[in-house]
């Protein structure tokens, strides 16, 4: 209880901009997130709970100023894991309609087989049109780490974001694209 | 990305904030123009002649008094929906005030019935409901979207359903005070249609425009 408690304070000092408050708070309430996501979501496993905490932090990361720093820090944080949660659940149970499953299917079988070239052909296109449809920073921060492998240094001084910066935009860059390819409908 | 260092990285990325206010706090808000607001569209329109006499009837009282009752319960849900840490059961309240609303026109209809044989329960046109519930409605409406604009991130369809009704029904109750129906059923469906109809179309308008606002900062961020 004391414990979140200093959640509490430590979210208020997060809102006035305090970064080794926020740090502390977020790695405090790191394992109760976790715990929390096994036991509210069991038909998750390991790695989609772990999704699910992560989405959490970024929600809290973007709606920091919704909290109230009159009322405890653990219903908010509990109240953001269970709308993420919800949110991933319906995600894939719509990801779930658009899927066909191809288990009696032999894996040998000849109405399985593409050209080479097509698939190829296909993906590339896919990616090109659904990193075409980032937003310009974010592509460019995608092409310079991913495609032209510069580091974060090297791409820190080229855009002139920080490194943080830089790791939470292709964070959610990434994510974007996974949600346009159809990998995962999340933002 | 583990967690452990996408925290490090919300932890570089973090710029101070201002808390929003409480959602009483917003309400009280709100209520500062919606009141002034609709005072003024009842004396610009003129108020019904029959108003005084109205006023002692306990059916007019009791329906203008349900009607606040669902503006102030809708606001306030509006407001807490965007908090996560709001519970489930206050933003339902709307729907529970909104039926006690809608059952006392239907206890009215069905006493006047038994009463006047069906004489009071004759349907009349009454065309003017529809554009003077838009005229009342579309302030408190569009006030209540920019007061949303900053919590629309979670529960966004609930929020701006639980707004448009509160818009749709303090302008509702505001009508009643410069356009009297000719009877109860006419009331009923042209009145409360006009409600309905505003909160379907004010909860299609509100959400989208709420998609786009939250959607323009981060872009904006991003962007910097």
């Amino acid at each position: 209880m004391d414990q979140q408690g200093d959640w509490a304070r430590w979210l208020r000092e997060a809102q006035a901009g305090n970064r080794r408050s926020y740090e502390a708070v977020l790695r405090a309430a790191l394992p109760w997130l976790r715990g929390m996501a096994r036991r509210r979501f069991p038909w998750a496993d390991a790695a989609e709970a772990e999704d699910i905490v992560q989405d959490t932090l970024l929600a809290l990361h973007r709606n920091l100023h919704l909290y109230d720093p009159a009322r405890p820090a653990a219903p908010f944080l509990l109240g953001i894991l269970k709308l993420r949660g919800a949110d991933r659940r319906r995600a894939q149970a719509r990801h779930h309609l658009r899927t066909t499953p191809l288990d009696d299917v032999p894996v040998t079988s000849s109405s399985l087989a593409t050209k080479e070239t097509q698939e190829v052909s296909i993906d590339v296109g896919r990616i090109s049109s659904a990193v075409g449809a980032l937003p310009p920073r974010e592509r460019e921060i995608l092409e310079m780490l991913k495609l032209r492998e510069m580091s974060l240094a090297e791409t820190s001084a080229a855009t002139g974001m920080s490194v943080g910066a830089l790791k939470v935009a292709t964070f959610r860059a990434i994510r974007r694209l996974r949600a346009k390819l159809g990998v995962n409908d999340e933002e | 990305m583990r967690s452990e260092e996408l925290i490090a990285s919300l932890a570089q990325d973090l710029r101070g904030v201002r808390p929003l206010p409480s959602p009483a706090r917003l309400l009280a808000t709100w209520l500062g123009v919606t009141v002034p607001v609709l005072a003024a569209i009842t004396l610009i329109m003129g108020p019904r002649p029959d108003l005084a006499g109205k006023c002692g009837e306990a059916g007019f009282l009791i329906s203008e008094g349900l009607g606040v009752v669902t503006a102030l319960v809708s606001a306030y849900a509006a407001f807490c929906a965007g908090r996560p840490d709001q519970p489930g059961w206050k933003l339902w309240l709307p729907m529970l005030a909104m039926l006690a609303w809608l059952g006392e026109f239907g206890r009215q209809c069905a006493v006047l019935g038994v009463q006047d044989a069906g004489g009071m329960l004759r349907l009349t046109l009454d065309p003017m409901c529809v554009p003077g519930i838009a005229i009342a409605g579309v302030i408190p409406a569009g006030f209540i979207v920019m007061l949303l604009r900053r919590s629309a991130t979670f529960r966004r369809d609930h929020a701006c359903l639980c707004g448009a009704l509160a818009a749709a029904a303090a302008a509702e109750v505001a009508l009643r005070l410069f356009h009297g129906s000719v009877n109860i059923v006419t009331l009923l469906l042209w009145q409360m249609g006009s409600v309905i109809l505003f909160t379907a179309l004010g909860w299609f308008a509100s959400s989208t425009i709420l998609s786009h606002a939250v959607r323009a900062p981060r872009r904006r961020q991003e962007a910097g």
